[in-house]
């Protein structure tokens, strides 16, 4: 049962790390189509990049803390890479150049968006999995 | 050295126009001979049908030539054909009527035999002398007397047989060969006038008009053959060849030339193969000493830039090229031809150049019926719409979409379709008209000009002078200020704490303010900070004279940038305007302090080199976003003599549209004239404030990358606080089609901006260009001067990412791409194999990339130049037109003693005198004085040996003195009169930055070396190459699988 529950609260940071990084991508396409000038598109994007990389760092942990060390090895590659931009003060979208960038963030955020998804479809999996081993005993 | 060819001024545009046809066989050739022959299956009309078999015969071995060789290959199979040279055995028919080989009179001249080879007798004798490799040494060296019994064409057959061992010059199996041809190579080409002479003019005499008659079509290029050779001709034969069969009409490579000039007598098409490209010829063997290359006759910018004027006709309407330039004007039609091209392909736009006077742009009113736009592309009414359906309607250029005509707007079609109003409308007329904007084109009321002055008091502001010089040159132009009586300004000061000062107009002296809580700056006054210059006239002066006193005892060493800069955005973000930086001390408190990151020697070489380029704080690229989203352009003056992190500081101008001025190691003494110039300069040009930019092209093109000293505020809207005539912006297209339909594209630069009187204007360029599908008339209609503004750009991007000798190599490697795609053209269809060939229009172009090397900002590593200098000019060329990046690039060079000398020599006549020589070292005489001049600075280098007399006149007593402490002023002799007249000239022709002139003597190091020796672009200096050596690795790598 508890396992379940272990299985809930991932579920709950998996979605919100997708939702936020679709967060981005919309505000990357919006700027890309002129909805939206640079400034707020930079600044809706900075805003939730912290909240991102530590929300997944918690999925991250979850993961371990959940035993699924499978799941928590497919996502350390993705936190690692997340650290590095961070450490090199990358992270952040840079409002002067974001036109010039724009191609290679979008690019970025989309192979996250679907690392994510995979991790999405492989829990969801091990997820029905547990459920019907728990039935079956 | 064989011969080059560059563009001489007699035949240029001409065989375009007069041969269109004939060319495009040619351009998109492939180059082996069979595809070749179907190719030119076109072409055969120009030639005369009895020219046809002779060239099928032709002695070529199989693979030459083939562009004109209307026969398929399978011809070769002739059995006289198979070995060339065993060909010559017999002297079939006399047919050599077409070659220019008149001696051999004793053959029938006639029209009738076209054997299968050409020219055979003629060439026995030679072969017995020549054919060995080594003996065209003498050959070239004695080319005139002796050789002049065996015509040009006798070369052809001997060299078919030598010359596959013989061409490749650069294999070291030949050694003997190889050294002496090329030397052989170069000799040819001076004798070759004499030759012409005394051989020709013999022949003629008896041969008669039959002989001559095949040749008098292909004059034009074709030196030997040539029965009257012009004089004007002759001389160019001297040192610069023309066009391919010229070139080299005697050496090696000649034969194929030849044979084509003799086999075709088609006027065009000979014109067209002449202008089709240039080449040199780089004969030279690794570890060679002599280089075989004549460097005195490689093509040299000398002229400095000369805008394309080669536009075919029908583009008379296009705007001025110092509006908008392309890097091509013509547009490939395909994305596999824009692979192709390996250089930018795009456009560098200038949009308020400096018109000269009667060329302004005129303004225009539209009252009553408004702006007369495109509905859905939004594009402005220009010469290039059609109007239809009995002028009620109008299709645009851009779109093609049907608008209507307001009817204020109509007038009645004529005959031929073109509005009986047309000579009344400047914009059906002229490229470059500015609409005064009503309303809807302002989301505020047009702003005042507004001029904000921060300024840096610590102390070493204060010991530089620098202070003083500001103070006194704001108060002289405050008179100029463009927008009276609308002008606002204000001041604020800075070190340790900010100071404000309230300028109300009801003082007499200005009431300063200090706020030295730097964490949470505030502005201690709501307005009076910023106010109107007319009404506050008085407190203004009064403040600028009192401000150099008033800190001349300030101690204070820290400077509080960040907050200051703050402050200044504050005060400031209701209006916009331009924003004055003097820096001095590396900021140090508040926010945006900066480290002491250093020039670090280690990082340079290393992956990390890159990142002593790049803005450390974020800070100051979130500052310049927030000025350009308030209307506010930035100048950075900076001053400081220690490292000051330029590349942090500097971003403030970048990103506003502004500009950075450095002033190293500014003293007041010695540098006040330049700072106080370019200061006035910079408060009284005529200044388009708020401006946004947008360049419009047609269908199936985009605008996607710009590159200047702006910020984007949307995909393609390039947003300018400030911007001026000195300031250019540069901009890739890229196709969206596959495949472009249309045949013509057009391009359409809009400014909107607000003009100093208080209106609001659009500016609007519009330029067209054809869609071509040839890749040889792409690389034809290039413009050299366009490319080399964008590589600038592009390099300089490059720079923030990557190791400087990455971004030289990676300069280098795009010149050879495009130089070795253009040989792929040519090559083999005309057996060029040794020779670097390039198109006319691009002659100058590994010049330049040579010379951008060396530029500031990509020369060298740690040592060469001192990382903030480097900077800051990369800051500046980022903003440069074309025109003035070219002259940095390549300054020019004059000598100036003769004209010193010469009695009554006025300055006028000095234009003419004026000639620009040689960067390089051989070009200085030690008995001369010469003046160098980049635009940026002027040098006067004093020969060793100058006669004293001279100095003595230009220096007076101080002529013996070390010369670095020797200021240049006027003396009461005529010589120093006419010197200052002259410099004086040099100025006014570049006014937008002031040269200050350095003298220099010979010898004199390192002065001499860093001021003039290491600028000399051509001269091998510290690991660099030089202009020969450079052309020589592009050379031997263009051949790389080429």
């Amino acid at each position: 049962m508890w396992s379940l529950y272990g299985w809930l609260f991932n579920f709950i940071f998996l979605i919100a790390v997708i939702s936020i990084i679709g967060y981005e991508l919309m505000c990357l396409t919006d700027l890309e189509f002129d909805y939206i000038n640079p400034y707020d598109s930079a600044r809706r994007i900075n805003m939730v990049v912290l909240p991102e990389y530590i929300t997944q760092a918690v999925l991250c942990l979850s993961f371990l803390l959940t035993g699924h060390w499978v799941l928590c090895l497919i996502s350390v590659p993705y936190l690692y890479f997340n650290l590095t931009l961070y450490l090199q003060r990358k992270h952040l979208v840079d409002v002067t150049e974001i036109y010039n960038q724009l191609s290679r963030e979008k690019s970025q955020r989309l192979f996250k968006l679907g690392y994510l998804v995979i991790l999405l479809v492989l829990s969801l999996f091990w997820l029905l999995w547990t459920i019907a081993g728990e039935e079956f005993d | 050295m064989g011969t080059e060819n560059p563009g001489r001024p007699s035949f240029p545009a001409t065989p375009f126009a007069a041969a269109p046809p004939t060319m495009t066989p040619f351009s998109n050739s492939g180059s082996v001979v069979g595809s070749e022959a179907s190719n030119l299956r076109p072409m055969r009309p120009t030639v005369p049908p009895n020219t046809s078999p002779p060239m099928t015969a032709g002695p070529a071995g199989s693979g030459e030539s083939p562009a004109f060789r209307p026969a398929p290959p399978t011809r070769y199979n002739d059995p006289s054909l198979p070995t060339p040279p065993s060909s010559y055995g017999p002297p079939a028919a006399g047919t050599f009527n077409r070659f220019p080989t008149p001696p051999f009179g004793s053959m029938p001249p006639g029209p009738p035999a076209r054997a299968p080879v050409v020219g055979q007798p003629p060439f026995q004798p030679p072969p017995s002398q020549v054919s060995p490799p080594l003996s065209f040494r003498p050959q070239g060296q004695i080319p005139g007397v002796p050789m002049g019994s065996p015509p040009p064409g006798v070369n052809t057959p001997q060299i078919d047989s030598s010359f596959p061992a013989s061409r490749p010059n650069f294999q070291p199996s030949f050694p003997p060969t190889v050294s002496g041809y090329p030397a052989a190579g170069a000799s040819s080409q001076l004798p070759l006038p004499g030759y012409v002479k005394q051989s020709n003019a013999p022949f003629q005499a008896p041969q008669g008009p039959p002989v001559q008659s095949p040749f008098q079509a292909p004059p034009v290029g074709y030196a030997p053959s040539a029965p009257t050779p012009s004089p004007q001709f002759l001389s160019q034969q001297g040192g610069l060849a023309q066009a391919p069969p010229v070139a080299s009409p005697y050496g090696l490579h000649s034969r194929d030339q030849i044979q084509h000039s003799s086999t075709m007598p088609p006027m065009g098409a000979m014109q067209g193969l002449i202008e089709d490209f240039s080449s040199l010829s780089i004969g030279s063997v690794p570890g060679s000493i002599d280089p075989g290359v004549d460097s005195k006759s490689l093509p040299r910018p000398l002229e400095g830039d000369v805008e394309p004027n080669s536009l075919p006709e029908g583009y008379s309407l296009n705007c001025n090229p110092r509006y908008l330039r392309l890097t091509t004007n013509a547009i490939p039609n395909s994305q596999s031809l824009v692979s192709r091209w390996h250089l930018p392909l795009g456009a560098v736009v200038c949009p308020l150049a400096q018109a000269p006077q009667g060329e302004e742009v005129s303004v225009l009113n539209f009252v009553s019926s408004g702006i007369i736009r495109c509905r859905r592309c939004r594009t402005y009414v220009n010469p290039f719409v059609t109007f239809t359906d009995s002028g009620r309607k109008w299709r645009c250029n851009i779109c093609a979409l049907l608008n209507d005509v307001p009817g204020d707007y109509f007038a009645h079609l004529d005959a031929t379709g073109r509005r009986v109003d047309l000579d009344q409308r400047p914009e059906l007329t002229k490229g470059s008209v500015e609409f005064v904007a009503p309303t809807e084109y302002m989301v505020r009321p047009p702003m005042p000009p507004l001029y904000f002055f921060l300024i840096d008091v610590s102390i070493s502001a204060v010991r530089s002078g620098m202070i003083e010089v500001v103070a006194k040159t704001i108060k002289s132009c405050l008179d100029d200020l463009p927008g009276f009586p609308r002008t606002q300004i204000g001041f604020i000061t800075y070190d340790s704490t900010v100071h404000f000062y309230n300028m109300k107009s009801s003082l007499t002296q200005p009431q300063m303010m200090v706020v030295s809580d730097l964490d949470d700056i505030f502005i201690p006054l709501p307005d009076d900070l910023l106010v109107n210059l007319s009404e506050s006239r008085t407190v203004v002066e009064a403040f600028l004279d009192s401000l150099p006193t008033m800190f001349q005892d300030n101690l204070n060493m820290e400077s509080a940038f960040g907050p200051a800069l703050k402050a200044a955005f504050m005060v400031m973000s209701q209006l916009g305007g331009k924003l004055l930086i003097f820096q001095n001390t590396m900021p140090s408190l508040g926010v945006g302090r900066l480290k002491l990151r250093g020039d670090d020697p280690r990082a340079y070489g290393t992956d990390k080199e890159y990142s002593l380029r790049v803005p450390e704080d974020p800070f100051y690229k979130q500052m310049a976003a927030d000025f350009t989203k308030y209307q506010i352009g930035v100048n950075v003056y900076a001053f400081s003599d220690k490292y000051s992190d330029l590349a942090s500081i500097g971003t403030l101008a970048k990103y506003t549209g502004g500009q950075l001025y450095y002033y190293p190691s500014f003293q007041a003494a010695n540098h006040s004239e330049k700072l106080s110039h370019e200061l006035t300069r910079d408060l009284t040009r005529e200044t388009a404030w708020e401006a946004v930019m947008r360049i419009r092209c047609g269908k199936g093109i985009r605008f996607t990358s710009y590159h200047g000293n702006f910020m984007l505020r949307s995909t393609d809207l390039v947003a300018l606080p400030a911007v001026d005539c000195d300031k250019a912006y540069a901009m890739q297209l890229s196709l969206e089609e596959t495949l472009l339909t249309n045949q013509t594209v057009y391009f359409q630069v809009a400014l909107l901006y607000t003009a100093s009187c208080g209106e609001r204007r659009i500016r609007v360029h519009t330029a067209a260009a054809p869609v071509v599908s040839d890749l040889g008339e792409m690389y034809r209609q290039a413009d050299t001067g366009a490319i080399v503004s964008m590589l600038s750009r592009l390099a300089i991007e490059k720079t923030m990412s990557s190791k400087l000798e990455d971004v030289r190599s990676n300069v280098h490697l795009r010149i050879v791409k495009a130089l070795r795609e253009y040989r792929n053209l040519y090559a083999v269809q005309h057996r060029l194999g040794g020779r670097l060939i390039y198109p006319e229009s691009l002659k100058f172009l590994p010049l330049y990339g040579l010379a951008l090397c060396k530029s500031t900002p990509l020369r060298g590593g740690y040592s060469d130049v001192p990382l903030d200098e480097r900077c800051a000019a990369g800051f500046t060329m980022m903003a440069l037109p074309v025109k003035k990046l070219l002259k940095l690039l390549y300054p020019s060079l004059v000598q100036l003693d003769d004209y010193l000398l010469k009695p009554s020599a006025s300055a006028d006549e000095f234009r003419k005198v004026m000639k620009r020589l040689p960067l390089t070292a051989d070009s200085l005489d030690s008995r001369g004085l010469y003046v160098y001049d980049d635009g940026l600075q002027i040098v006067l280098w004093f020969g060793r040996m100058l006669s004293p007399d001279i100095a003595m006149n230009l220096l007076g007593p101080d002529a013996a003195a070390e010369l670095s402490r020797v200021t240049l002023m006027e003396r009461e002799t005529e010589m120093s009169r006419r010197l200052m007249g002259l410099l004086k000239k040099l100025r006014e022709s570049d006014p937008s930055y002031h040269q200050l002139c350095h003298l220099v003597r010979q010898g004199e190091q390192p002065r001499e070396g860093f001021m003039v020796l290491t600028k000399l672009v051509e001269d091998q200096t510290g690991g660099t190459n030089g202009y020969v050596d450079w052309l020589i690795q592009l050379h031997r790598q263009v051949q790389q699988n080429a």
